[in-house]
């Protein structure tokens, strides 16, 4: 091996190491520093309080992580950021909120009670049925409008085209069913705020009804996906497209039906998410898919791009860095989006393949 | 069954599922509207009648037609009859069973508008002709079924008849004819006639203001605030390849600082506004490079989604409670300093124009210095492939936060001018959707080009503001266009030359417009292995 840097080119990495050390050096004294100050010096929150942090961050990671799947599982595949997947969350939630309304509408026998609150079971299977629906439907046919035509240009082209998507999709809804919020009517078993209560430094924490039903489900559903991907012909051939689409083709893969395939079950995470979002929020809207898109993106970065479980864990830490990192910290709550961007670029400093590592070569990023 | 006759049909489908969706988003009544005030004549009467709605309907069924038509190799014309069939019976079919569907609803006195927003009852009955839903369902299906069979032979008349192949013939005869002029050539390639028309432009940009009216000039104003911001985006993303989706950031704080500096709130500073222009760039540039260090080991994607936390970083701080003392927090910064000279406020919007058309002026002189340049080859080359740069010894470090840094200062010298011309600055006005429409008009005029640039900040901020009748559904269209665009004519519409060349790498080559001189062969090999990598 020949030494390559003649001497008086500096050698980059070593910049960067100082840069490193130092940004690391003043972000961990920042952190100790405030935590030492909000849990020993003010001690302003019991544990309750932080039992309660963290059970919102939770929930609030776990639709994270659906939306992440969606992003990962595409990026695997076609190298680029699906900048309209929050929408197809945004449209999922509003299949779910049409089937609540619809059940609600019906008259049942009981004068005193609708459909919705009779079969209430039915009813949320239904909405996340169509919401899922809707959702895939969606994010199939924008794969076959705005991304296939694309395929194997240049990497902005994708992603322009991504943007113009997103805009579309979020005016669209907008223009159809108006920008009013609507309250998602939940049926009564799954009323917001109810919970059970339990007492924690003897103070009552309510642990909702739609907050556990949230994770539950939503915690199911990854690890329906995960078995999907690692087990199935399908997720065998989804893992040989994201390898090689080349290769996978002259195996005998259809890559274009795997990728549509791909779209469909992304979507249909994300029309999940939504009717979740909805039920555990209780507002939907033809914004709401926009900022929980950005912050699923953030955290299929933060836990390495393209890597499944990578995306599980980075929507869960994100969620929880959101909730529990303002009070932690001792910082407004306002500035929970600085938080969990400054952790994204913290990550990406010192680990710019994401938490759990890197599938992609160099090159594919 | 036949192919034709499948394509037809699936045509039907298509335009079918458009116009549905169309009208429940209330278009067809705009439309209407619009058909009515321009070719009646009369503006002021808005001239919604049936005729009008139908000659929309028309429109939409002339490209069913056409396109109909044109699937088919080799057409006859019967199977141009049965393709026209197909499609027409397939598009009346699906809006007669709509407006079934929608017209028994309207008839059972149901207001739509709870869950459907645009879909009011008087637009209903209007759609309905004020019929019952079956005879409107049938005048739909008898009118769609006509136009599109109509529509389909007319193209196919047009598409083959003797005069248009006549056409085509003369038409390339004289153009060969005026290629073998030698002055001709000359002149189209030569440097001085480039020039000229520049002095034209520039002429016509600068009277341009002394006739139109205020509006007018706000929105011109505006559109080169945005020419602005684009040529600065265009050195990061489009000479420099990195993309940078929190570009607003720069922006937001060369406002800010102008803002800051000489508002009477809340830091009362009360600079003239020239001396805070010159601070105002120089912070944005830093910012710029500030970004720049922690990001430079990121590539692609990543990046786009640091800026992009970056970007939002900014707009959360300046609206929030925390750094209220310091930025005004939500309320925004009021009564910014407007520039005097020669002790002339200058303080209308045309004063404005001719400030903005001066500093796009110096920002077009120095973009255009730094692309020739080694600097701009050093950025080209890291574009095209970072490791073969660094390989061939340019910094690339040294080239990314110049990048950054040049670009920032750009955002920061546009983002000076807009606080100072609207008197105030806010956080409301730095959202994540400006980073999106400065990539979008560096992407649609096309990468690396400065007239690209103009022309994609007159389309995506300038045409908006003529169609402004359109109201929403102008946003509706803009996404639309951005996914066209990207399928039609993906390198922009007024690419660089080297832009071109890698998008058509396959079709064409080196083709002799006057601009593509200077590419010589090597460039054209470049372009087609840095595809190739990228494949």
């Amino acid at each position: 091996m020949q030494s390559a840097a003649p001497p008086h080119v500096k050698t980059p990495i070593n910049t960067y190491r100082i840069v490193q050390i130092i940004i690391g050096v003043l972000f961990t004294s920042f952190v100790v520093w405030r935590l030492y100050n909000v849990l020993f010096v003010q001690a302003i929150y019991g544990a309750d309080t932080w039992v309660r942090f963290v059970l919102a961050g939770l929930i609030l990671g776990s639709v994270y992580s659906l939306i992440a799947i969606g992003y990962t599982l595409v990026y695997g595949i076609l190298f680029m950021i699906n900048f309209a997947h929050g929408e197809i969350m945004m449209l999922g939630a509003f299949g779910g909120y049409f089937v609540f309304e619809a059940f609600a509408a019906i008259p049942s026998s009981d004068p005193n009670i609708n459909i919705l609150n009779a079969y209430p079971w039915l009813a949320v299977i239904v909405s996340f049925i169509v919401g899922m629906t809707v959702a895939s439907l969606s994010g199939y046919f924008l794969e076959r409008i705005a991304y296939r035509p694309l395929r194997g240009a240049p990497r902005l082209v994708p992603l322009i085209s991504a943007i113009g998507a997103s805009t579309f999709l979020q005016i669209a809804a907008q223009l159809l069913f108006g920008s009013q919020r609507r309250n998602y009517a939940n049926p009564a078993l799954l009323e917001r705020g109810s919970g059970w209560t339990v007492t924690i430094a003897d103070k009552p924490v309510i642990i909702t009804y739609t907050g556990i039903f949230t994770l539950v489900l939503s915690i199911t559903l990854l690890i329906a996906l995960y078995t999907i991907v690692q087990r199935t012909k399908l997720g065998r051939s989804m893992r040989a497209v994201a390898e090689n689409k080349q290769v996978a083709s002259l195996m005998g893969i259809d890559v274009d039906g795997v990728i549509s395939r791909t779209f469909i079950i992304s979507g249909a995470l994300a029309g999940a998410a939504g009717v979740m979002w909805g039920i555990h929020n209780g507002l939907v809207y033809y914004f709401i898919g926009f900022i929980p898109g950005i912050k699923a993106f953030t955290a299929a970065v933060l836990g390495g791009i393209g890597n499944l479980p990578g995306a599980m864990l980075g929507g869960l830490f994100l969620g929880l860095i959101e909730s529990v990192g303002p009070p932690a910290l001792g910082i407004d709550f306002q500035l929970k989006d600085v938080i969990a961007f400054s952790i994204l670029v913290l990550v990406l400093i010192f680990r710019p393949s994401g938490i759990l590592g890197q599938v992609l070569s160099e090159e594919k990023v | 069954m036949n192919m034709h006759i499948r394509n037809g049909m699936r045509t039907g489908m298509i335009f079918a599922v458009v116009t549905i969706f169309l009208i429940l988003i209330g278009f067809e009544i705009t439309a209407t509207r619009l058909i009515g005030g321009r070719i009646g004549n009369n503006a002021d009467s808005q001239a919604v009648t049936p005729a009008n709605l139908l000659i929309f309907f028309g429109f939409l069924s002339l490209l069913a037609g056409v396109s109909a038509a044109r699937r088919m190799e080799p057409d006859t014309w019967g199977k141009v009859l049965q393709a026209g069939l197909a499609g027409g019976s397939v598009y009346g079919a699906i809006i007669a069973l709509f407006t079934l569907l929608i017209g028994s609803i309207h008839a059972q006195g149901i207001d739509m508008r709870k869950y459907l927003a645009s879909v009011s009852p008087e637009d209903m009955d209007f759609y309905l002709f004020e019929q019952s839903p079956l005879n409107a369902a049938l005048i739909y299906l008898a009118f769609f079924l006509v136009t599109t069979l109509l529509f389909a032979l007319l193209a196919k008349f047009i598409g083959h008849s003797p005069a248009r192949s006549a056409l085509d013939a003369s038409l390339k005869r004289l153009q060969n004819r005026l290629d073998q002029i030698d002055w001709l050539t000359k002149l189209r390639t030569s440097r001085y006639l480039r020039y000229a028309i520049y002095a034209i432009i520039l002429v016509t940009v600068l009277l341009i203001p002394q006739f139109a009216g205020q509006y007018w000039n706000y929105t011109l104003g505006t559109v080169g605030i945005y020419v602005l911001l684009g040529l600065g985006l265009n050195i990061v993303v489009g000479l420099a390849g990195l993309l940078d989706l929190g570009y607003v950031a720069f922006f937001a704080i060369g406002s800010y600082t102008v803002a800051l500096l000489t508002a009477p709130e809340p830091h009362n500073l009360m600079w003239s506004f020239w001396a805070a222009l010159p601070v105002a760039v120089i912070v944005s540039a830093l910012a710029g490079v500030l970004l720049g260090i922690p990001v430079l080991r990121l590539r692609g994607d990543y990046l786009a989604i640091v800026t992009l936390g970056f970007g939002e970083i900014i707009r959360i701080l300046s609206k929030s409670d925390v750094l209220k003392d310091f930025t005004a927090g939500p309320r925004g910064v009021r009564d910014v300093a407007q520039p005097i000279l020669f002790g002339k406020a200058f303080n209308s919007d045309i004063a404005f124009v001719y400030i903005i058309i001066l500093a796009c002026l110096l920002i077009i002189f120095v973009t255009n210095r730094l692309q020739n340049s080694r600097t701009g080859r050093a950025w080209i080359a890291m574009r095209e492939d970072e490791t073969v740069a660094q390989a061939m010894g340019i910094n690339t470090w040294k080239a990314k936060l110049l990048a950054f840094a040049i670009g920032a200062a750009f955002a920061g010298l546009g983002g000076a001018i807009f606080a100072s011309r609207n008197q105030f600055t806010g956080p409301e006005d730095f959202s994540l959707m400006v980073s999106i429409n400065v990539l979008a008009e560096v992407i649609v005029g096309g990468m690396g080009s400065i007239p690209g640039v103009i022309a994609g900040a007159f389309v995506l901020k300038g045409l908006p503001e003529i169609l402004r009748e359109l109201e929403n559904y102008r946003i509706l269209f803009f996404g639309a266009l951005l996914v066209a665009m990207m399928i039609i004519r993906p390198e922009g519409l007024i690419p660089s030359s080297r832009r071109r060349l890698e998008m058509h790498i396959d079709q064409e080559g080196p083709d002799s417009e006057g601009e593509t001189i200077e590419i010589s062969p090597t460039a054209a090999n470049q372009a087609s292995s840095s595809r190739q990598s990228e494949l």
